[in-house]
């Protein structure tokens, strides 16, 4: 029975982590220009169409990621650029409708040219479970850990390390006086947009082994990742791991020892309470306005 | 002048009656795009090979006359209001002899009762769960125009309890998808447990939902309660996730479930995790008989393919194009409610690629739907999958269906 324990939390746990992925790319965003994409989701799953296509094309996986992620960083700028620049430039809340928009469009876009099926994606991992410690884990799981991890932790070395990096602190920080010291929000905002697509492209790639390639694969993901955002709070990169992490293991803890029907109850519950008790998040800064 | 226009447009007039006179009227709908296509395209096509062959040979003889088949497609993108749509648009046509079609339940259910109004004679193949008869036998309708050519979840569900028993389990796991179609093949297994004496005990019940892709609580839970046999009623993407999810936590014990585990979704996205796979299937891809040699090669070579989509579909759309044909040529006439009553009574045996069908369908009575239902279990075999291909699970079927061709042919 221990061992079903340790089974479903590492299973869970790993699916958090793809979570934390997505909700990493909303934080992103949010960290320097206080809007996020909600067309996430759709980002996500045309990256993984487009790295499907480059795969299709005869492209081996190891060249197909960095072709997958520069669609991805593209994308990003092409949201950025289209839907979010002219609403924040009028100060309005425009972007959520247009984020929403490109999304829905994305979505349309990928039914009509990949179609409607569901289709496998093929990848050099090996998807044979191996035994760790009375666990079956496939190596393919252990690829999106550490695909998660990598990416977080070079681009929060970036952010902390180099002088575009401490830029996009300071736009995060405090925009206008960033701006009065003559960084430009404009392209930290660009920036970040950038990053959270290649964020977006890289959750793709990753789970789409597993999951499979379809128009509809990251509509529930990207649910649960803007829970885990929200409970985690929007400032934090390494919040949205450990809530993450948290409610992965809790979800299929849950199925398994509830019954498969309550699995998406405890992020529902999880979300009330944070919204109730700590709205800025668990690991969010309480906001000072100076008045 | 004017009087030459009219003229012009009288003999238009009738010229197009004449040619409407000439030839059978026929509609194939189902969903040719979008999920369900593999199985909507296949009938399709299994369908337009038996026309162009009776076409080729001339067509079907009514009186003196030799009438070809003229085909309408119609495609329902497995969507309920397309559905009605097409049925409203094929219900105003006068001169149309009969319908064959439709996958999907729920169109079935909002576009059969357009039909039924005017009696317009339609076959639903390939699938179509339950209620797309029940919904007539439940109303008690007296006059029934609309036929079944499937094997309906009833049989499926035998089958599936069946195989299980065969192989000596006593403890199954049961996972379903929590869609009707799900729950109600979920209803049937366990029916059917108690009809064949109790045999299987069911120790672990589980459900998942439409996009569900991790599955291993379902399937955790079904191992550590030492369930042998894993028996489940869902559609391909979500069948393929509980496959691979299967070999990840080390449960080899056989999948068993609804035919819906022969989709190609099924079969290409869980790979060979899908191996060994077993589920009712009404044809298999293997050129076991003459008839099933030269339908397959035909069929690759008319849509070049090397493997049909939906093979069960396929050789449903075909078979059924035959029984209809048999069906006008015994009522002699193209008027939908005289091959209605054909139908009900079919005297030739028709020859098909699943089976020859002797009197495939009676007179429709409401209180029991299987006068208007084609499929009994004895045409219905069990299919595995194997290396991306579906194959016959037991040889004894694989046997029997060749035993049967041969004496067929015996007695001619």
């Amino acid at each position: 029975m221990n061992q079903a324990l340790m089974q479903m939390t590492v299973s869970g746990a790993l699916m958090g982590l793809v979570y934390a992925l997505v909700a990493y790319g909303f934080q992103l965003t949010y960290a320097t220009s206080k809007s996020i994409n909600f067309g996430q989701g759709e980002l996500v799953m045309v990256s993984a169409f487009f790295s499907l296509t480059l795969t299709d094309l005869g492209l081996p996986y190891y060249l197909m990621i960095p072709g997958g992620l520069l669609f991805g960083v593209v994308a990003g700028l092409f949201v950025e650029r289209a839907g979010v620049r002219l609403a924040l430039e009028q100060k309005s809340e425009g972007w959520i409708l247009m984020t929403i928009i490109l999304g829905l469009f994305g979505f349309s876009a990928a039914e009509n040219i990949w179609g409607r099926d569901d289709r496998p994606f093929p990848t050099p991992i090996s998807s044979d479970p191996i035994q760790l410690f009375g666990i079956s884990i496939t190596p393919l799981e252990i690829s999106v850990a550490v695909g998660v991890f990598m990416i977080m932790a070079v681009i929060e070395l970036f952010k902390r390390k180099t002088l575009l990096g401490k830029a996009f602190e300071a736009v995060s920080a405090d925009r206008d006086a960033a701006e009065l010291m003559g960084i430009s929000a404009t392209r930290t905002i660009m920036l970040s947009y950038g990053l959270s697509g290649l964020v977006a492209a890289l959750a793709g790639i990753l789970i789409s082994p597993i999951t499979t390639v379809g128009p509809t694969m990251a509509s529930a993901l990207v649910l649960k990742a803007f829970s885990v955002a929200v409970v985690a709070g929007l400032e934090s990169g390494f919040g949205v791991v450990i809530v993450g992490l948290f409610l992965g293991s809790l979800e299929s803890l849950t199925s398994y020892y509830v019954g498969s029907g309550w699995r998406e109850a405890p992020g529902l519950v999880l979300l009330i309470l944070a919204l109730a008790v700590r709205p800025t998040g668990i690991f969010g800064k309480g906001v000072i306005r100076k008045v | 002048m004017r009087r030459g226009v009219l003229t012009v447009l009288l003999v238009g007039l009738l010229a197009t009656q004449a040619y409407a006179a000439d030839s059978i009227k026929i509609a194939i709908t189902g969903p040719f795009s979008g999920g369900s296509a593999p199985m909507g395209a296949s009938m399709r096509d299994g369908a337009k090979l038996a026309i162009a062959e009776i076409n080729a040979a001339g067509g079907v003889k009514v009186g003196a006359k030799m009438m070809k088949f003229d085909v309408l497609e119609r495609d329902d993108e497995a969507k309920n209001e397309r559905g009605a749509l097409i049925a409203q648009e094929l219900a105003s046509m006068a001169d149309l002899a009969g319908v064959i079609g439709t996958v999907n339940t729920g169109v079935c259910l909002s576009g059969d009762k357009h039909l039924q109004e005017k009696g317009i004679t339609k076959i639903i193949t390939p699938a179509a769960g339950s209620a797309s008869m029940t919904q007539w036998s439940k109303a008690k309708v007296k006059d029934l125009s609309i036929f079944r050519f499937a094997a309906h979840d009833g049989i499926q569900a035998a089958m599936v309890v069946e195989e299980a028993i065969n192989r000596n389990y006593t403890k199954v796991a049961m996972l379903y998808d929590s869609t009707n179609y799900g729950v109600s093949g979920r209803d049937d297994m366990v029916d059917q447990i108690k009809k064949q004496g109790n045999k299987l005990q069911v120790v672990v019940s589980e459900k998942f939902n439409i996009g569900d892709k991790d599955m291993t609580a379902q399937l955790l839970r079904a191992k550590n309660s030492g369930a042998q046999a894993v028996l489940i009623w869902g559609i391909g993407p979500e069948l393929a996730a509980v496959a691979n999810g299967m070999a990840k936590i080390g449960l080899k014990t056989p999948l068993i479930g609804g035919w819906t585990l022969s989709m190609s979704n099924f079969i290409d996205n869980s790979g060979k995790n899908g191996d060994g796979t077993l589920m009712p299937q009404t044809f298999i891809e293997e050129p076991i008989t003459p008839k099933a040699k030269s339908f397959i090669a035909a069929y690759h070579k008319a849509y070049k393919v090397k493997r049909i989509a939906s093979p069960v579909s396929a050789a449903q759309g075909y078979d059924a194009v035959y029984i209809f044909a048999a069906a006008v040529k015994q009522a002699q006439s193209t008027d939908t409610k005289k091959i209605k009553l054909a139908l009900e009574d079919l005297k030739e045996p028709v020859q098909g690629v699943i089976a020859t069908w002797k009197k495939p369908f009676s007179a429709w009575n409401p209180d029991d739907e299987t006068t208007h239902e084609a499929f009994r279990r004895e045409q219905v075999v069990m299919g595995m999958v194997k290396d991306g291909h579906v194959v016959f699970g037991n040889d004894a079927d694989r046997q029997r269906l060749i035993k049967n061709a041969t004496s067929v042919k015996g007695k001619k």
